[in-house]
């Protein structure tokens, strides 16, 4: 530790004292005359006897409040002021005048800083050996909105946004279970981002929490700027392209999950919620999946299992029996392939892999361009790689239809971060089938399936329940099977009966 | 990380040590979809020819254009002391490499066939590539005739030929014989093998010169050449591969053509759920079969001059049976009397029944099988009589 950082931290470590002047001077010292630091000069009571100063950080903290206290501290304060030798004490002041919903005495250097800095108040009167700090948080959130990465047909439309209060009282608001917890945490030691693990106290594993807090204890980093952070500093397989924690925008979602016993974990300044442990198949199912009846949910979701196998896949056969193994495709089929690569220069695996990295390259810079020169960015590019590569001799008919399959499968992956890794997961089976056939597809494919597997989410098998299998978890699993018949929660969840037995609805008898 | 190394390097000789690595592109390949076998011009030796597709021409371009002829397949022939040697010999000629695995059908000139086909069966099983789907005929024409011959319907001929094949259940007049069941006559001591006919006619009609009345050369499906041991021993004619049908594929249904009770018109009778029944009996050191064909059928068309009743219906009923009977007794009697070749699969019946007796009479099965007595029996029930006749009201 550098001299300045022991200095500052000597600093923090002081108390407030009595000179008002002197706790000015220490805190121009630690904050230095930073732009954003207002001070303002007030005196108790109207009396020059007691001058005070309130410092704030513009922007953070709300004027209004400010003038509020103000108002009390300059006017309303003429009760205190009965005895002028008599010198009012922090708490007088806190509980006679003080109208705010949460105000405190503090005696620390230290945690004055940290209040004003994230955007209280500290009312500092001549005096007094303890500061008031004053909550005033209070700064312009964005709006709540739709998720953009997670959209539904049918389903609430509100999304998590930037503040954390916010966020856990979007769960607040569909669990009103005296049970569900919000703990409270800090970790970076620049921004000293909040963070809120929220979990219902009779549902969750036992043990789980302590365990999501014992890895969120160890995280010891400067800076937590979005979810991602955390998320990579507490998987359970680091190295892997799977991710083994779930991360959503939608406050339903959180819900449901901890619902099932799972935790969540919010994070100030990120409208993105991790949920953990984590499972394989959350990753192919959506909310949509429960909101419509159970055989429209099952459908659909049995129509993203097919997009996840032909997005994986699809690419990777294709090579295969077109370099490989002829025999396979149908006599026809194998006419048309042929006749469509006749004039085409490459083999199939270099023409495969040009027009998927072509099509991750449109899909890349669709993302980045400023949103009307991205429409701008898909439409040229379709129509290079769709119509004039193929005119040009460049790749065949049958590889652009193959890789637009693929490409549009995987955007029907609901989860757009494991949709992520599958896309990456595509290149290693196309080299491989590629260059070793329907042998070498066999072995990566396996070789991913194993390490699948292999891999825990905080102490629960990833794939679970297919591997290990729980047949009792699986009717939410490949079907979504109706309500009534989901009547248990999944089988890591401490409180297993989620709802009453025999509740198929009948119509009357007799009726 | 040692072990996950070795794992690793371990993966990596395994996967080469499969001869995987021999990568092709499919339009590398000279895709054939049907082979010609014959005799060739010295003695000794064989001529392969091949039907290859142009996959360009056969299926229109797709993308940018490439040289092309407007010929769908490009046939050639080459020469050499054995199958396989013609084949490498087509290397010569063929700049592409020559892939048979998508071959439809393969066919054999008479002579060819009549020299024994032994040299060609264990080729074309033995030999990795070659499917065993693929259907085998043997013609009276040339072979390199008949594998260039452009059908009108199709573009690749090869498939014309197997849609044929995979139609004939219709026509009945033919035995589907593929790779499959000609090898598995040819390595079974109780049956022959028997292969379709196909032969050029003049069947097609020009569209720019329909006067020549069906000038142009078409693939016919119909007939069988039977074989003894490897050799090709004679042909059935249409009458006599329709009797051979209801032994080798249960045939079920099919048209017969039957004079009306009383003059020279003719009714077309369909029969249908027709199912042939053979029992074979051991009596005084001979086999024996009874054969019996029941089957339904009805009145599909009637050229007849009066009203269907029941008497005509009855008499319908006879002149269909004894049509069946004729067939199959044409096709017992060349088996048995003129070829002397058991290709219809009683020698199967008998041994499945008495396999100990087969034991002493398979040595000599073919001899015994031509001294069989053979009873056939036809039963034949019509249903419906439902036809509208000249003159009359719908019955």
């Amino acid at each position: 530790m550098s001299t300045a950082q022991e200095k500052l931290q000597a600093q923090l470590d002081a108390s407030f004292t009595p000179q008002l002047s002197g706790n000015i001077a220490a805190l121009d010292q630690i904050l230095g005359k930073s732009a954003d630091m207002q001070q303002r000069d007030f005196k108790l009571c109207g009396s020059s006897e007691f001058p005070g100063v309130c410092c704030f950080v513009d922007g953070l903290a709300d004027a209004s409040i400010i003038e509020a206290i103000l108002k009390a501290l300059v006017i309303f304060g003429s009760d205190l002021h009965r005895d002028p030798a008599a010198m009012p004490t922090a708490d007088d002041i806190q509980t006679t005048l003080m109208v705010n919903a949460s105000a405190k005495p503090c005696g620390k250097v230290r945690d004055g800083i940290a209040g004003i800095v994230s955007g209280d108040t500290l009312v500092l009167i001549e005096g007094l050996d303890q500061a008031i700090l004053v909550s005033t948080k209070g700064w312009k959130d964005r709006g709540i909105e739709e998720p953009s990465s997670e959209n539904n047909v049918r389903g609430p439309r509100d999304g998590f946004t930037e503040s954390i209060r916010t966020n856990t009282a979007h769960v607040r608001r569909r669990i009103k279970d005296p049970l569900l917890r919000f703990d409270a945490m800090v970790i970076g030691t620049r921004t000293q981002t909040d963070i809120n693990i929220a979990y219902i106290q009779d549902i969750v594993k036992e043990g789980l929490v302590d365990e999501v807090k014992r890895r969120l204890k160890g995280i010891k980093i400067d800076a937590i700027l979005e979810s991602g952070y955390i998320e990579e500093l507490i998987e359970d397989a680091p190295l892997s392209p799977f991710n083994t924690v779930q991360s959503t925008e939608r406050p339903d979602k959180v819900a449901s999950a901890l619902l099932e016993g799972r935790v969540a974990i919010f994070i100030d300044n990120t409208p993105v919620v991790l949920t953990v442990p984590t499972f394989f198949w959350q990753f192919i199912q959506a909310p949509d999946d429960y909101y419509n009846r159970y055989w429209v949910g099952s459908f659909f979701r049995s129509v993203r299992y097919l997009a996840l196998i032909i997005s994986l896949v699809l690419p990777s056969i294709y090579v295969m029996l077109v370099s490989f193994h002829h025999e396979m495709i149908p006599t026809s089929l194998a006419l048309t392939i042929a006749s469509g690569r006749e004039v085409v220069p490459f083999p199939v695996l270099l023409e495969a892999i040009m027009l998927e990295i072509a099509f991750e390259l449109m899909r890349e810079a669709g993302l980045r361009m400023p949103k009307p020169i991205g429409q701008a960015v898909s439409i040229v590019g379709s129509l290079i790689i769709g119509q004039a590569a193929v005119q040009a001799g460049l790749v065949s008919p049958f590889m652009v239809i193959v890789v637009a399959i693929t490409e549009i499968s995987s955007f029907a992956i609901p989860s757009y971060s494991s949709s992520l890794a599958l896309r990456i997961f595509r290149f290693p089976l196309l080299i491989a089938s590629g260059v070793f056939g329907l042998l070498g597809f066999a072995t990566v494919f396996f070789a991913l399936l194993l390490h699948a597997l292999s891999i825990r989410s905080f102490g629960e098998s990833f794939m679970a329940p297919a591997s290990p299998f729980r047949p009792s978890d699986q009717r939410d699993m490949l079907l979504r099977m109706p309500l009534w018949m989901q009547n248990q929660r999944p089988e890591f969840a401490q409180d297993q009966q989620r709802m009453g037995e025999q509740q198929m609805p009948r119509p009357p008898k007799g009726g | 990380m040692k072990r996950a190394v070795g794992l690793l390097i371990t993966l990596i000789m395994l996967l080469t040590q499969t001869s995987c690595l021999g990568l092709r592109q499919i339009n590398e390949l000279a895709i054939v979809t049907a082979v010609g076998l014959d005799l060739g011009d010295k003695p000794g030796t064989i001529r392969v020819s091949a039907q290859i597709i142009r996959p360009a021409d056969a299926r229109g371009q797709t993308g940018a254009p490439s040289g092309g002829t407007g010929q769908p397949i490009y046939s050639i022939v080459s020469d050499g002391t054995s199958i396989f040697d013609a084949i490498r010999n087509l290397g010569r000629i063929s700049s592409r490499r020559v892939y048979w695995a998508h071959n439809f059908f393969i066919i054999m000139s008479e002579d060819y066939a009549r020299k024994g086909i032994k040299d060609m069966v264990d080729f074309f099983t033995r030999n990795h590539e070659l499917r065993m789907n693929t259907w085998v005929a043997v013609t009276p024409n040339i072979p390199d005739e008949v594998i260039s011959t452009i059908t009108g319907l199709e573009v690749v001929p090869g498939e014309a030929v197997n849609r044929l094949f995979q139609n004939n259940h219709v026509v009945g007049r033919a035995p589907a014989s593929d790779m499959m069941n000609l090898e598995e006559a040819f390595l079974s001591s109780s049956t022959e093998p028997v292969l379709a006919r196909v032969q050029l006619m003049p069947r097609g009609i020009s569209n720019l010169k329909p006067e020549e009345h069906g000038s142009l050369k078409q693939v016919e499906l119909g007939g069988a050449a039977a074989f003894l041991g490897d050799k090709m021993v004679g042909w059935l004619n249409v009458k006599e591969a329709r009797g051979l049908l209801f032994f080798l594929e249960n045939l079920a249904s099919g048209i017969e053509v039957v004079n009306c009770p009383d003059g020279d018109e003719v009714m077309s009778v369909e029969f249908r759920r027709a199912h042939l029944k053979v029992t074979p009996a051991y009596e005084n050191q001979e086999p024996k079969f009874r054969i019996r064909l029941t089957t339904e059928a009805d009145i599909v068309e009637s050229g007849c001059s009066f009203s269907l009743g029941e008497g005509v219906r009855r008499e319908a009923e006879e002149k269909l049976e004894k049509q069946l009977k004729s067939n199959i007794d044409s096709v017992i009697d060349k088996a048995q009397h003129r070829y002397r070749s058991d290709f219809m699969k009683l020698g199967d019946v008998f041994r499945n029944r008495f396999p100990e007796e087969w034991r002493v009479l398979k040595r000599d099965w073919n001899q015994t099988f031509s001294d069989a007595q053979i009873d056939v029996e036809v039963n034949a029930s019509i249903k419906s009589g439902v036809v509208k006749a000249v003159g009359t009201d719908i019955r």
